[in-house]
């Protein structure tokens, strides 16, 4: 396990860590940026530290998963890093360096960047913890840890009204759902007497006492319940539109793709880990997240269809998305359950990418001062060609179009939800990607058919926020070929959980 | 037929009972002498002045949040003296010092910036400033 880079460095036992620490430090060094000039505008210096910390993070990590996929427990089985939590630190940092990048123009002009760039890379620490928590209590430490940084973030843009009312939103119904979170954990404590998530698994599979189940299903509600905050999944998603719209959008892009992934690890580790179906026969928290995952993606899809602002839209779309995504664990009957996990993972993967691409193409508009509405962006494509054929990328692979990962990833989910006979499912996915080709479409047509803003001329060129969005489009087109050819759902899933 | 929970429904029924039916006797019973001084805010004799909605200075709030985090600071290093010395015997001085440092090391950063942003620096209200002004 320890290599001689880690023994020099001391690492020790911790190598498997480094990613997680490698980001904490980056905090810090942002931090010190800032205190050693906290009157200056050192934007670039703050960008390319953070860059910097997050890349080098993705490396260590994307080297770790391919290097020795067997898992490591550390801090006494509170930590364990294995091929999920490090395929989903890779997620996070690489939307982490895309949204610092793009923040690079879209704060250029605005106070408190180094509290910005801090809390961005904070809230990535602790996503990439929560991805390694194998007990509930490090879970909901690094849930708040990821939590708290995102709701000052929204209000980042603090003399705006919309990022304010986002905020506070997101504010109390996040505090709502982790004290539901909490009183979930504390319940399935009182039944097994353990935190630790294997453990938990060991204690129900043994059998527990039948008076309890009640209980026991309470808590497993519960915890159900912060994961849907997390998810931006149905009962718990009145926030999502409103704070994606009030942020700024390259945080939009960042909680809507990140924080949304960082949920769904939690769902898996969770649910997958502690609650085996085999071991909790009484509690059927499959057909739970069944019934989410229809109302999450049939909501999110047609909210999305009668939404006049783009930015609105998209944070509809997510909530679909979402739904999509908990087919992974709302299908699972045991004859493809491999599949769906590793075809969820990959679509929180592709859409890591696409997401936070047409976020950070919202962003450039918002740089633009074009407005939010569909008509403000009519002929755009004259003015910025680039741009719009990257965000025309992203929705035609977030509808599930063949031209962009996204269609790989869904194709894996459908195939996942026929081969466990979960034809609900299956024909809700199939219904609401259809309609929401007709939604993705709509910006498109705007954007390439229509007449051009009479009046409208763009001044610069914003070069971060470009490179972000080409680099979002590339590896989105990439992952279509690369998703297609190179990955076998189940072997990633069985590699990194089961 | 001796469910526990039905004497818990029933203690229920009658918690939230009492005090509605307190209320609704009352208002039947008791008698009703409108009078202009009835309405103010306080009914102590105290005019209020000027608006509730005013800004209250937030620098007691940015000490206290300070103070809370040192306040756990002390909470972990207090148990961590007590051992020290035995701890070092068995475990080693690194491992042993090493990660408190580095749990200090991440407050002291914490710290720097703050106090570097300003927020430890009391600024005066406006009309404390007029004030000390006229009597200089």
């Amino acid at each position: 396990m320890t290599d001689p880079v880690s023994a020099a460095l001391g690492l020790g036992g911790y190598q498997p860590l480094v990613p997680a620490l490698l980001l904490g430090v980056t905090a810090l060094l942002v931090l010190l940026v800032d205190t050693i000039w906290p009157n200056e505008q050192s934007n670039t210096l703050l960008a390319t530290v953070t860059i910097a910390g997050s890349l080098a993070s993705l490396l260590v990590a994307g080297a770790q998963l391919f290097l020795s996929p067997e898992a490591a427990t550390l801090f006494d089985g509170q930590l364990i890093v294995d091929g999920m939590s490090l395929f989903f630190t890779v997620i996070f940092t690489s939307v982490t360096a895309l949204v610092a990048l793009a923040s690079h123009d879209y704060i250029a002009e605005r106070p408190n960047q180094g509290e910005y760039y801090a809390l961005v890379v904070l809230a990535a620490t602790g996503m990439t913890l929560l991805a390694s928590a194998n007990s509930l209590v490090t879970a909901f430490v690094s849930l708040e840890l990821a939590s708290l940084p995102s709701y000052a973030l929204v209000a980042y843009l603090k003399d705006n009204r919309g990022s304010a009312e986002g905020s506070l939103k997101y504010l109390l119904i996040g505090g709502l759902s982790s004290a539901v979170f909490l009183y979930g954990i504390s319940l399935v404590y009182a039944v097994t007497g353990t935190l630790k998530l294997t453990e938990i698994a060991t204690v129900l599979d043994a059998g527990i006492d039948g008076s309890l189940t009640g209980v026991l299903g309470i808590g497993i509600v519960m915890i159900l319940g912060g994961v849907a905050f997390k998810t931006a999944s149905v009962p718990f998603h009145f926030w999502a539109p409103e704070a994606y719209e009030g942020a700024p959008a390259p945080i939009a892009g960042f909680l809507s793709s990140a924080s949304k992934a960082a949920g769904f690890v939690l769902a898996f580790r969770v649910f997958l880990t502690a609650f085996p179906t085999s071991a909790v026969a009484g509690v059927d928290w499959v057909l739970a997240f069944e019934v989410l995952a229809l109302i999450t993606m049939t909501l999110g899809t047609f909210a999305a269809a009668t939404q006049e602002e783009v930015k609105r839209m998209l944070a509809y779309s997510s909530i679909a998305h979402a739904g999509y995504a908990l087919i992974a664990l709302g299908a699972l009957t045991g004859a493809a359950d491999r599949l769906l996990v590793g075809a969820g993972m990959l679509h929180l993967l592709v859409y890591g990418f696409m997401n936070t691409g047409a976020f950070l193409f919202i962003a450039l508009a918002e740089q633009w001062g074009i407005g939010r509405r569909f008509e403000d962006f009519n002929g755009l494509a004259k003015e910025a060609p680039v741009a719009c054929t990257a965000m025309s990328l992203f929705l035609v692979s977030l509808a599930g179009l063949p031209f962009g990962g996204g269609f790989v990833s869904k194709y894996f989910l459908l195939l996942g939800t026929v081969l466990s006979s979960s034809y609900l499912l299956a024909a809700a996915l199939i219904v609401n990607s259809a309609l929401s080709v007709y939604i993705y479409a709509r910006v498109i047509k705007a954007m390439w058919i229509e007449d051009p803003v009479p009046g409208r001329t763009i001044e610069e060129y914003p070069t971060g926020l470009y490179a972000a969005v080409v680099v979002a489009a590339v590896v989105t087109v990439l992952l279509l070929p690369g998703l297609a050819l190179f990955t076998d759902p189940a072997q990633l899933a069985s590699n990194a959980l089961f | 037929m001796s469910n526990p929970w039905i004497a818990i429904g029933a203690l229920g029924v009658v918690a939230v009972a009492i005090p509605l039916s307190m209320m609704a006797i009352s208002s039947l019973l008791r008698p009703r002498v409108p009078e202009q001084g009835k309405t103010t805010t306080y009914e102590s004799g105290e005019v209020p002045t000027g608006t509730p909605r005013i800004r209250f200075n937030i620098q007691y709030y940015m000490v206290a949040l300070l103070f809370v985090i040192f306040d756990l600071e002390t909470v972990l290093i207090f148990p961590w003296t007590v051992i020290y010395r035995d701890a070092v015997s068995t475990a080693g001085l690194t491992t042993v010092l090493v990660p408190m440092l580095v749990f200090i090391g991440v407050l002291v950063v914490g710290l720097a910036w703050a106090w570097r942003n300003g927020a430890v620096r009391w600024v005066r209200t406006p009309r404390r400033e007029l004030t000390t002004k006229r009597e200089s």
